[in-house]
């Protein structure tokens, strides 16, 4: 097992180069250039010749490959070109807003695709069978930002003045007192590997207002996790339901359920400890496979609700023409696209002890 | 070690390399270019000077005075010296005339820096960012980046008291999104209505619609070297094909004009009321291109970049109303889309025969009009025309408005007879503000005043459509960044609220001599920096030599590129060769 996981790994390095050569190269194929991205028609070609010299991008672009890959091995992934601040800085400010928002929303798609599916499969061409999956097909065809504005515009405007009014927009009410933890806890001269670590935790707001004792503006994030969390989310709940309702189904035609209830086991125990714990493994592959989705998800609704996640980062970016911050986000995306495939690739070893004997 | 223990070691190695790579956990290799070195120095040292580049002039008992002067003017700008007179007098001395001086520093570009926290900072953006100096109303309380800037109220402001305790600016890209922040009662005011919104904030009765002048121009470009446009006739007809009233009618918002000439209407010097622009005649324009031998059977490329400006609410929709409008002459158009920054360089280098583009004020003078698009080195064009170049060197070199305003009148006539340029529209925006809130005012060319707008809570939310790049306005160029500093930082002078009409800020008076070609300011006494220290004539002139001098250690900014200082007045002193 130890030595899979190495192998897994040891192939990472293949991939990582990979992905690292392709952003460089798709960053550099966008037309246009950072100057006349960001200056538009104030641009003039002495500006522009000052602008791309100062970042090095009048150089050879295999000498610009070189000295960026050079600077990744030292950990150093660049200045942003917009802004002058350091991509690291921006990553450590960006991912935990994503990272609370992906495990929100996948919380919430799981949870309920899995019991719409399993009470769909249970209850099969039943009105609840069709209701839920007329609810999962609506919940696949919606466009995201669609349904983002819609929630928003139920529960900020429709809702409001009710108990069920929920903020719009944003991570927390705008004018709310939560200081850095780097000032809290006194680092604000940390560098490196320490000011990252801290600086994400400053930055997942849930767990900031916890360790500072604040819990009115925890519940206030949380108020404003409900509705990207659910735009994000029902898509991956709907394939999730989909998946699950096929997966049992399969599961419960089975022999062994058949000697289950036969051995007069409850049909509690017979659906939830027989029939679907053998479908776990596709239901686990596909919201494996739908996490990787909930990140370029995460891009739309982060950018429908103002809310500061690598989303909405990477779109401006990309606007801009920001290459070092383009590359460093789409290779941190594609590296948890990857790591998440491998996690799931052992909980099928976990899950299925005949994986787990090959 | 056999062959897997050893795989599995090298395995576990790299992989370790990769997760401190990708945490950031090495020394980061720095990648900001260093500063440059100074060539021979260009200051002019009146007493033993210290390192920087700005150097004390003979020095008063109680006030040393720093002045920063080129030896010459061959170094290719327009900046000749900037001196600190006394505590209170700051005098800056052009290589030429230049009457649009004042309106020029009215730019957020040339806010006033403590001296003091330019040397501290470096002149750095990031450092200056962090804990900004100024004198303006308001004063940084945090940048959640990627969320929100709040300001609460300096205590130092000369001007007194803010209308409101604290200031929060957010933004979204989405104005849809917007709207709804502002609906809801989360934000109190939206610093951009898109069109198609308009009517919905003007009839919601909770919402205040506040238009803004259009100090821009949208046109349709030729350049005048390439066939057909190198045809003088067939240019003219082109003019007289578009029915600018109904593209400003149907895809513009309400309050936006056609525009008569290539002037915003409301500069002083400006357009030219009594010369009229061609009226829409498609049968007389189809007539002129017969006698002008046009070929009727040429598709003729109309370039354009798909990207949203108030002189440009509704891109495609316009560019295909012009493309039928042409149709109906039997005149054959391509509609040819290109990716933004492409479709600026080409165009600025000439590249684009017949193309859509606009122009928004920098600063409200007919110089930032008529003199960039026209002046001798603009390509965009094609070749340029004596007769405008003669009148633009009368209207930029004297400072009698009457004077200037005859030398644009004649231009306005010359731009209709060369028709480089189609002027059309001039389109107007609007914020919206919660109903509410008193005082609500929107700024033509600046930024809002915020300090005299008050909201129903202590908290005033406003939400703008991008996130600051840095705080450090002298080397920045977008709008949202220019809103953010202009809470904290100040300018010689400002306008009037709602209006483009100049008023005192951090100088109380100014004067030019005969020809424009100095300028000498009175600076308002007794103000402080929101750090306590006080404010004085060297503070300018620190602000504008670090934009100035590029030898001198504070030129770092956010890019270096300080593109507004570059634009207005060329090169900088000491600059690399």
């Amino acid at each position: 097992m130890v030595q899979f996981i190495l192998r897994r790994l040891f192939l990472l390095i293949f991939v990582a180069v990979g992905i690292l050569i392709l952003t460089f190269a798709m960053t550099r194929a966008i037309p246009g250039d950072p100057c006349t991205a960001m200056l538009g028609e104030k641009a003039t070609p002495q500006t522009c010749k000052l602008f791309l010299e100062r970042f090095g991008l009048n150089d050879n672009i295999v000498v610009q490959f070189v000295k960026y890959a050079g600077n990744l091995l030292q950990g150093n992934l660049g200045t942003s070109i917009k802004d002058s601040r350091d991509v690291t800085d921006i990553l450590a400010e960006r991912l935990p807003m994503t990272f609370e928002l992906t495990v929100f929303s996948m919380a919430f798609a799981s949870v309920f695709g899995v019991a719409l599916g399993v009470i769909s499969a249970v209850k099969r061409n039943s009105a609840a069978d069709v209701g839920a999956m007329i609810f999962a097909n609506l919940g696949v065809s919606m466009p995201i930002f669609w349904l983002g504005l819609l929630l928003a515009y139920i529960f900020a405007l429709t809702l409001r003045g009710t108990p069920f009014q929920l903020p719009p927009s944003a991570r927390i009410t705008a004018g709310t007192d939560l200081p850095s933890l780097l000032k809290v806890w006194g680092m604000e001269d940390a560098a490196g590997l320490k000011r990252f670590i801290v600086l994400m935790l400053s930055n997942s707001v849930l767990f900031s207002s916890l360790v500072q004792g604040k819990l009115d503006v925890f519940v206030d994030t949380l108020r404003h996790l409900i509705l990207p969390a659910i735009t994000v989310g029902t898509i991956p709940m709907a394939i999730i339901a989909r998946m699950t309702r096929g997966a049992m189904l399969d599961a419960l035609t089975q022999d062994y359920i058949r000697v289950a209830r036969a051995k007069g086991l409850a049909e509690f125990t017979v659906i939830m400890k027989h029939a679907f714990r053998n479908a776990l493994v596709p239901i686990i592959t596909v919201i494996g496979l739908q996490f990787g989705g909930l990140l370029s998800g995460a891009v739309l609704t982060e950018t429908t609700f103002s809310l500061p996640g690598i989303g909405t980062k990477l779109v401006d970016a990309i606007f801009s023409r920001d290459y070092p911050v383009v590359q460093a986000f789409v290779v941190v995306i594609a590296f948890v696209f990857v790591l998440v495939n491998l996690f799931v690739d052992l909980s099928y070893a976990y899950l299925n002890p005949r994986i787990r004997a090959q | 070690m056999n062959r897997s223990k050893l795989f599995s070691a090298v395995s576990l190695a790299a992989a370790s390399a990769m997760l401190l790579a990708a945490c950031g956990a090495a020394t980061p290799a720095p990648t900001a270019v260093p500063p440059t070195v100074a060539p021979a120095a260009t200051a002019v040292p009146a007493t033993a000077a210290p390192k920087p580049t700005v150097a004390p002039t003979a020095a008063p008992a109680a006030f040393v005075g720093d002045k920063l002067a080129a030896p010459d003017c061959n170094y290719g700008g327009s900046m000749k010296a900037i001196e600190a007179v006394d505590a209170t007098t700051v005098k800056f001395t052009l290589c030429a005339p230049d009457p649009a001086f004042p309106q020029k520093i009215t730019g957020s570009s040339f806010n006033i820096l403590s001296k003091d926290d330019i040397a501290k900072t470096g002149g750095d953006a990031k450092k200056i960012g962090e804990n900004p100096v100024g004198t303006g109303p308001y004063i940084l309380k945090e940048w959640k980046h990627g969320d929100s800037l709040t300001f609460t109220a300096n205590p130092n402001w000369w001007g007194g008291a803010v209308a409101n305790k604290q200031l929060v600016i957010r933004w979204s890209k989405e104005a849809a999104q917007a709207l709804l922040e502002l609906q809801s009662g989360n934000a109190d005011n939206i610093t951009k209505v898109a069109t198609e919104d308009f009517d919905t904030v003007a009839k919601d009765k909770n919402l205040k619609l506040i238009p803004v002048e259009g100090l821009n121009i949208f046109y349709v470009g030729f350049n005048v070297n390439t066939p057909p446009f190198d045809n003088e006739m067939v240019r003219q007809a082109f003019a007289m094909a578009i029915d600018r009233a109904k593209i400003v009618k149907d895809y513009y918002p309400e309050g936006s004009t056609v525009a008569n000439g290539f002037i915003p209407p409301s500069f002083k010097p400006g357009p030219s009321p009594d010369i009229k622009w061609y009226d829409y005649n498609a049968d007389k324009a189809k007539q002129m291109l017969v006698d002008a031998k046009f070929d009727f059977n040429q598709e003729i490329p109309l370039s354009y970049r798909q990207v949203v400006r108030v002189y440009l609410p509704s891109v495609d929709k316009v560019a295909q109303e012009i493309q039928a409008q042409f149709k109906k002459i039997g005149v054959k158009i391509k509609l040819t889309p290109k990716e933004s920054g492409t479709f600026i360089k080409s165009s600025t280098e000439g590249k684009e025969p017949f193309h859509l583009l606009g122009w928004g004020a920098d600063y409200p003078d007919a110089t930032n009009f008529i003199d960039y698009h026209f002046g001798a080195e603009h390509k965009q064009f094609g070749k340029a025309f004596p007769d405008i170049l003669e009148q633009i060197k009368v209207g930029a070199t004297n400072s009698d408005v009457a004077v200037r305003q005859a030398a644009y009148d004649k231009i306005n006539t010359m731009l209709k007879q060369h028709v480089p340029v189609i002027p059309v529209a001039n389109g107007y925006s609007a914020q919206a503000f919660r109903a509410d809130v008193t005082n609500p005012i929107a700024n033509p060319v600046s930024s809002t005043d915020f300090w005299m707008i008050k909201g129903a809570k202590d908290t005033f939310v406003s939400v703008q459509s991008g996130e600051p790049i840095s705080l450090d306005c002298a080397d920045e160029t977008d709008g949202e960044t220019f809103q953010a500093c202009d809470q904290i930082f100040e300018k010689l002078l400002g306008f009037k609220p709602g209006t483009v009409e100049l008023k005192p800020l951090l100088a109380t008076a100014y004067k030019a001599n005969a020809d424009a070609s100095e300028w000498t300011f009175t600076l308002r006494p007794n103000v402080k920096f929101s750090n306590g220290a006080a404010f004085t004539a060297n503070d300018v002139v620190a602000s504008f030599a670090r934009q100035w001098d590029a030898s001198n250690p504070a030129h770092k900014g956010d890019t270096a590129t300080f593109d507004y200082w570059a634009s207005y007045f060329g090169g900088f002193l000491n600059a690399k060769k």
